[in-house]
Formats: structure tokens, sequence, C-alpha cells
């Protein structure tokens, strides 16, 4: 048994550009590559970006749920390639949406919702309406929530319910795409409390795509940074954030508001906008909001430099640390 | 509709006075068509020339037609031919649209690519040729009109049944079920169908007045029902040929068109604005 | 103290709903003043943007005032004729929306839409109300305005939408300026770029704006003063620096605790408010946090909490703050 438990190599994604007809010469979009990541048994990674960036296309990429162009998957030492390797593996991954409410079969009750991972896996689970009530409360929800249907659920019962449905066949990995979406402050933090009981229990891995910073630097222990689709940056939470070495990520850690207005910025942290995925930049992507771009960052996509151990940028000047960053 | 909300369509049809007239219009429809020999004071089809053209009185509460039949008890047996033929060829048009749909918009591309163009081509033949052509062909008769209205209907359905498919298909909750590795027949028939039948079941039950009145008017053409078979079509058609001798005929055999026709139309539309989702969250929230 | 602009005066506003009416507003008192940048903080469904609309009477059909007056330059807006108040709108008080899709009609150019805008400038050309609206894109920071006037909403990107948006806003030079959650749609980077604009913006212009948003990081980068709401009351009312540092109403102490930004010491962990929002169908008659705060009392659960006065600009609805 190894201690990695995903290895995404290489990974790139291409969506054809429209048209029913099979088309001849009209180019691919291009929306990730080169994406290189690895997460570790009883690990939590998170994926960092804004929108555009990629990060739910990798993580459907990582389930089979999206076709890929290039690169390799492998889950625990295995290799996914067929349609029969990813389905050898749902019993042991599970997905999280980031809308929970919309993720569940509307005409499904909560009880029947919770303990559907047993029938699609056939897996026995005793008197269904038993584990039902056990999933329910395990993620705190009482048993009468067995009954209603998903438009009745409040946005934290409704994430509750995701993650129960989630860890119903106690998966290895679990993928959370903006596990507190639209939830309120004081709600956030019950459902992230809670998954890092449920992970402590059960010793599962997390993969938690956000672009919340604020929230991942508390539950993450490594940290991706996407940016159109590239990964820009990658090392340990508490590295990342006290010395980002990549521009976008030192722009992105900057740009957060503060809750403290003694430490409002005079200055703007990053001008200009993520391009669109169809005028993507030449040479490093984000030489168009660099603050530090060169000659060289317009011309050549830069390398994945080493920083530390596990830490890894992509930029031409990975030393030049902004001040302030 | 999953059990919850039955009762909730139910009470939001009887809410709504123009859906509770026609539901009551369709069941008494209904219950004329199924029980009619109970109900039927008389034999439909025996003659008694001796008393045709009789106006309506205590004894035929409709009077009688040109060969003496009683025209109550052909009025109560024609709700069973139309709603038999209107029904059976609707449910048989809908379930085919509704399998086929569900394949154009869940298959792979190719297959609903031929799906589409089968759907245009049939949908794209003049309604009425189509009929005459068929009937020139098969003959006329009630497998001939069901046949007709199902070829004729399928498109539409088949599209209605489609779009929603498809709409679905990149719904959250869908890729929900792969990402648990649900088959593709589950995905289907368990979180698919449920959804996409309300919108079917409305279009239907506003279709099948259109087929009460395709089968009347072709029956009235001496091209669908075979005399005697009762039908409101062929009652129409007698009452206008003996329009002099006995006008009453006329309006007794277009009365049942209308009521059923509004009946099925009001329940459709009722049943539309009960199972609409952002109607339905009035009461709850 | 400077008289205030736009008051809200014991505000209470209710919605009907079948089998009853939820009451969204509460006795809300607040007052904007000239100039100033005032925050209304709170988390879903206490009212904020019901106030929020209230203020520019864009309330719905199904909302009904049940005691209260909003006054703008001291004339209660609700009781003007309908002719009148729409006049107000956009020309003295604006609104910016969270979604900046639905500012503007799809099938028009972003460049007709904002001359339109200007339809009370009488005087003035469609040709000087094209250079205007010209100016204000530039001033909000969309290079090429004039290539972008003959731009349709849909080819705007999310953070130039949100720009034009604020440039249709500020055409007719309001006195006031309302936000409602104008950044939360946007990425943490293009939010930054918005709350810098508004900054820079008020600089400029000097029209009071007012900022609705549950996230705390937007409020502490751009207010002056901020009101707290929770069921459909405003809890605390402080300067922002005042707020942050030395917070009084335990719900403004237990929220601002739970934000994750504001935790130094990384756990894994996070604090939450245990408990759940009361039903406004049925306002409690005490304080309507108490089931969910840490110092209430047996009286916290029956007595109505009074407003506490604790300083120049600060109150507190509470019945155990000091002042």
């Amino acid at each position: 048994m190894t201690d990695e438990l995903l290895a995404i190599e290489g990974l790139g994604v291409d969506l054809p550009s429209g048209g029913w007809l099979p088309s001849r010469g009209r180019p691919a979009i291009n929306i990730l590559s080169g994406v290189t990541l690895d997460l570790k048994r009883g690990e939590t990674l998170g994926l960092v970006g804004e929108s555009g960036s990629g990060k739910t296309t990798l993580a459907r990429a990582v389930l089979g749920l999206q076709p890929i162009s290039a690169g390799t998957l492998r889950f625990d030492g295995a290799p996914l390639e067929s349609g029969s390797d990813f389905r050898a593996i749902r019993r042991r991954t599970a997905l999280m949406f980031q809308d929970a409410a919309a993720s569940l079969s509307p005409r499904m009750s909560v009880g029947e919702a919770v303990v559907e991972p047993f029938v699609i896996h056939r897996a026995p689970a005793g008197d269904r309406r038993a584990k039902a009530l056990d999933l329910l409360a395990e993620v705190g929800l009482p048993p009468e929530m067995a009954a209603r249907y998903p438009h009745e659920l409040s946005g934290g019962q409704a994430r509750r319910v995701g993650v129960a449905r989630a860890l119903a066949l106690k998966p290895a990995l679990v993928i959370a795409d903006e596990p507190t979406a639209g939830l309120d402050v004081s709600v956030q933090a019950e459902i992230l409390n809670l998954m890092a009981d449920l992970k402590d229990r059960h010793g599962l891995s997390y993969l938690i795509i956000t672009h919340n910073l604020a929230l991942i630097r508390h539950v993450a222990d490594r940290i991706a940074v996407l940016y159109l689709g590239r990964l820009v940056e990658t090392g340990p939470t508490a590295e990342i954030f006290a010395r980002p070495r990549h521009p976008y990520t030192q722009s992105l850690i900057a740009a957060e508001p503060r809750p403290d207005p003694r430490l409002r910025r005079a200055d703007l942290a990053i001008r200009g906008e993520v391009p669109g995925i169809l005028r993507r930049p030449t040479g490093c992507e984000f030489h168009t909001r660099c603050p530090i771009a060169r000659d060289i960052c317009r011309s050549t996509a830069p390398a994945l430099h080493t920083i530390g151990t596990g830490h890894f940028a992509r930029c031409h000047f990975p030393e030049t640390t902004k001040k302030g960053g | 509709m999953p059990s919850a909300g039955r009762k909730t369509v139910l009470r939001a049809l009887l809410r709504d006075p123009m859906a509770a007239l026609g539901l009551g219009l369709v069941t008494l429809f209904v219950a004329m068509a199924l029980f009619a020999p109970w109900i039927a004071p008389a034999d439909p089809i025996r003659l008694n020339v001796v008393e045709k053209f009789q106006p309506p009185s205590l004894a035929h509460l409709a009077g009688t037609d040109q060969l003496g039949r009683d025209l109550l008890s052909r009025i109560i047996y024609g709700a069973r031919t139309a709603l038999s033929i209107a029904i059976t060829a609707v449910g048989l048009a809908g379930l085919a649209g509704l399998v086929l749909g569900m394949i154009a918009g869940f298959g792979p591309r190719w297959l609903d690519g031929l799906l589409v163009l089968l759907f245009d081509s049939l949908s794209s033949l003049p309604m009425i040729m189509f009929a005459l052509a068929v009937i020139t062909v098969m003959g006329p008769g009630t497998g001939t009109l069901i046949l007709v209205v199902v070829l004729v209907s399928i498109p539409a359905y088949a599209r209605l049944i489609r779009a929603q498919t498809l709409a679905l298909a990149g719904a959250d909750f869908i890729v929900a079920e792969r990402a648990m590795g649900a088959s593709g027949a589950r995905i289907l028939l368990r979180h698919m169908l449920p959804n996409v039948v309300g919108p079917l079941v409305i279009l239907l039950s506003m279709d099948i007045p259109v087929v009460i009145m395709l089968e009347a008017g072709l029956s009235y053409l001496n091209l669908g029902v075979r005399p005697p078979t009762p039908s409101w079509g062929n009652i129409l058609y007698d009452g206008y040929t003996s329009l002099r001798a006995a006008p009453y005929m006329v309006m007794i055999a277009g009365l049942p068109l209308v009521l059923s026709t509004l009946g099925f139309t009001f329940l459709g539309e009722g049943l539309r604005d009960a199972l609409d989702p952002r109607l339905q969250g009035r009461g709850a929230r | 103290m400077t008289e205030a602009i736009l008051s809200v005066e014991n505000l209470s506003l209710r919605y009907r709903v079948p089998g009853g009416a939820v009451h969204v507003l509460r006795d809300v008192r607040l007052a904007i003043r000239p100039g100033e940048v005032l925050g209304i903080a709170g988390e879903s469904g206490c009212g904020k943007s019901t106030l929020a609309a209230a203020m520019i009477d864009l309330t719905g059909a199904n909302a009904e005032r049940t005691s209260g007056a909003i006054r703008l330059r001291g004339e209660d807006i609700l009781h003007l004729s309908a002719d009148d108040r729409r006049r107000l709108r956009g020309a003295e008080v604006a609104m910016v929306f969270q979604d900046p899709m639905t500012a503007f009609s799809p099938v028009l150019t972003i460049g007709a839409q904002l001359v339109d805008f200007q339809f009370n400038r009488t005087g003035a050309s469609r040709r000087d109300k094209w250079q205007a609206a010209c100016g204000m894109l530039a001033r909000v920071g969309i290079s090429d305005p004039d290539h972008a006037m003959r731009r349709f909403p849909h080819e705007f990107s999310g953070g130039m939408r949100q720009r034009a948006a604020i440039a249709a806003a500020l055409l007719m030079r309001p006195a006031v300026l309302i936000a409602d959650e104008p950044t939360t749609a946007l990425d943490v980077t293009m939010e930054a770029q918005i709350i810098h604009l508004l900054r820079e913006l008020q600089a400029d212009y000097g029209c009071a704006i007012v900022i609705v948003t549950h996230h705390l990081g937007v409020i502490a980068e751009l207010c002056d003063r901020v009101a707290v709401m929770y069921a459909g009351q405003v809890v605390e009312e402080a300067p922002v620096d005042d707020l942050y540092h030395d917070p009084r109403h335990p719900y403004t102490q237990a929220l601002l605790a739970c934000d994750p930004a504001r935790i130094e010491e990384r756990s894994g962990r996070l604090p939450a408010i245990g408990g759940r929002l009361p039903d406004l169908r049925t306002p409690p008659p005490g304080c309507a946090f108490a089931p969910r705060c840490s110092k209430a009392t047996a009286r916290c659960l029956t007595d109505a909490p009074p407003r506490v006065v604790l300083g120049p600009d600060r109150s507190a609805l509470c019945h155990e703050v000091a002042p």
C-alpha cells in the first residue's frame, strides 16, 4: 500500500468547439493542460482558482465524468484509462456539488437519496431505512428529515444531505466543489467542522475546490493554484500563505478583502480580468496582468520551478517576491 | 408525480374553478364510457323504424334518429368509441414519443441526429393528406384512425421529451448520479422519467379532444368509425343529413363534442398550472 | 451632526404569504448622511436586501409597510405621487444590484441604454448624453468606451457589466447610491477592483453610498459606518473601526468570530453560531438572538431589548450591553 491515493500527471482537457457534426479544421478549446498533482492518503488538498480556471473541469476529469485529451490518472496505484476503470472506483470516490440542493434528485426523498449509493452498488445495507437514519444522524440531521424533499431543505441542510450521501459507502476520496458556497459564515463552519470530523473518523482524503482563500487556509494541508487551466503554484498551505512565489498567487492573497478596516489597502493588488479561454495569451498565461512581467514572459511559457520540498511555481522569476504579498 | 405530490396536485386542481369544471366533465364522460351498458336506456344499434325522428320526450330523452335508434344511448356509447380511440391513440403516441424522445436526448449523438431527422420528416407530412392516404391504403376503420393519430403525434411528443431530457442531462443531480456510478438505465428510469412525464401528461390531456374531433370529423366523412357503431361523428353526420326532419339531432350530437373538448382542455390547462413547480411553491413557502 | 440625506424612521415592513405575513423589517431606524459610506451587514434572511429595496421604493407587490417613513431630504417618499417617486429613482437615489446582467436589457446596446437613462436631462442633446455616457464609462475603468458603447450586455464580462452598471447608476449624479451585494457574483480579483473603484468614485462625486453585503471584508475595506442586521432589526450600529475592534452586540461578536479571515490560528476547526434564525412569521417577544446567545438571561427571552446608546454614532439593541 502506497502513500499516494490519486496521481494526476500531465492532464489535459480539450473541448470540441461546438457543432453537431464532426468538423475539420475547427480547433478544440483547451481547458486544462499539463496539470500534474497528487493527493496522499488522509490529506486535504485545496484547489484554488477564479472562474474559468478549470478547477471544476479538473474535478470531473479525475472522476471520468469529463473525457481527457492528454495525461494519465492513477487511483490507489491502478491506472484509470477506460470507462470500466472509472466504474471500478465509483464506490471509493464521491463528489460533492457546489449547489447541494440541485445535486439531489428533485423527486426523491432525502431518505432515499442518502442510501442510493447502496442501491446503485448493490451493497448490503441491512435495513435501508435504519441505514438512512444512521447516515442522517452522522451528519447531524434529525430522523424526520428522511421524509423531506430537496426543495424543502435549507442551504445548510442540503449540504448535510450531500455530505451524508458522499460518505455513505465510506469512500477513500471525496471531491468537494465549493463545499460552502452560498452558506452564511455562521453555517459554513458547521459544514467544515462536520467534514473534518468525518475525515478523522473515516480516514478520508479531500480534494476541495474553492475560490475562498480565507477558508482553504484553515482546512487544506496543501494548495494548488490554477490560472486559465494551468497549475501555477502548488505547495504546503502555510508556506504558500506565508511566502507565495507566483505573482498570481500573491495577487490572489492580497486581493482578498480583509475584515479589518485598519488593514485597508490603498493600492490595487491586481488589475484587469482573466482573459477569455478563447484568447489565451502567449507565453506565460498570466503576463497580461502580471506586475513583474518581462519580455520572456510574453514569448515563452515558464516551466514549473522547484521552490522547496513539495513547493513548485510556474514562473520565470519565482524568486522575485513582491513586498507585502 | 411522487406520492407526496399527488394530493397537493388534486387540491390545486380543485382550487381552480375552471380546472375543477374540466375534471368534472372529464369524469362524467369517462363514467359514460365505462358504464355505457348500465346507464344507456336502450340498445344503441337496435332499429325501430316506427319510432324514427322522435323529438326528445320522456321515453327518449334525446329523441331518436332516422332509424328510430335512441339518441341518448348512441351518445353514451359514442363516448365509449370516442374515448377509447382518443385515449388509445394518444396513449400509444405518448408512450412512443416518451421512449424515442428519451433515447434521442440521452443516447449517442448519431442516434439523436437520426431520430430528429425522423421526427422532422414525419411532421413535415401534411396531416390531412397523410390521413387520407393511409385510409385509402388500409381502408377506413378504428385501427386505421389510431395508426394515423399515432404517426402524426409522435414527433411533437418526442421533441418535447427530447428537449426535457437534454436539459436534464447536464443537471447537477444527473451528474451526481453518474459520479455515484448509477447505470444509464437507472438514470433514465429512476431520475429522468419522473421529471419528464409531467409536461407530457399535460400535452396528452390537451391532445385528447383534438383526437376526439378528428375521429368525429373522419367519421362524419365516413372515413372513420364504420356504422352502425355509434360515434359522435356518425351521429352528427346522420343529424346533418336529416337536418330538415330532425333539427335537434345536430345539436344533441354536437353537445358532447363541445363539452368533452372543453373538459379535457380545461383539465390540461389546470394540470399545467398545478404541476408547475414555480406555482406550486406558492403554498409551501 | 450633519443632517441626514436619506433616513429610515421606525420602518416596519412585512411580506404577505399564504396563511400570514413575514415581518422582514421591524422598527428599523437608520440615517445616511451626505457623502458617507454606510455598510449594512447581515446574513441571509436578516432583511438587508429588503431594507435596500425599501430605500429606493422598490419592494415587491406583496410587501406592506405597517409603520414608519423613509425620508429623502426630510420628505417621506412613500407619500409622494407615483410619478414623483419614479422621478426620484435614478436621479436622487440609484441602485446597483448583485447580478449586473439584470441591470441592462439584453436587446439594446450599452450605449443606447446609458443614453436612455438620462431621460430627465431635458436640456441636453442626444450627442451630449452620448458624450456623458462615454465619459462615465471611461471613469469606471472601461477602456475604449466608444467601442464599449456599441456593445450588447452579453458581450461584456461580469466585471465589465458591473462597471457599466455603476456608470449607469452614477450618470444622473444621484445623492445616494445603493449597492446590494455588488461584488458577490464576482471573482476576488474583480471584487477588489470594484471596491477600489467605488472608493474612488465616492471621493470624486461625494455621493453617499450604502453597501449591503454579507461579506465583512467588503465592509471593512469600504465603509465609514456599519449597521448589523439580524432577524429584521438593526442590532448594532457603529463606526467601522469600533465595530471590528470593539463589537458590543453578542451577534456582532459571534459573527466576527466565525469569519475564517479573522482567525489567525489554523486548527482545521472553525467556530459557528449554533441554532437557527427565528421564524419571522411570529417574531419572538424578546430578543431575536437570545436563543443563540451565550450571554442571554431570562429577560432576554421575554422582554424586547432596549436600544442602548454606546457613544456618538454607536448603539446596540441588547439587554446585556453596558453603555
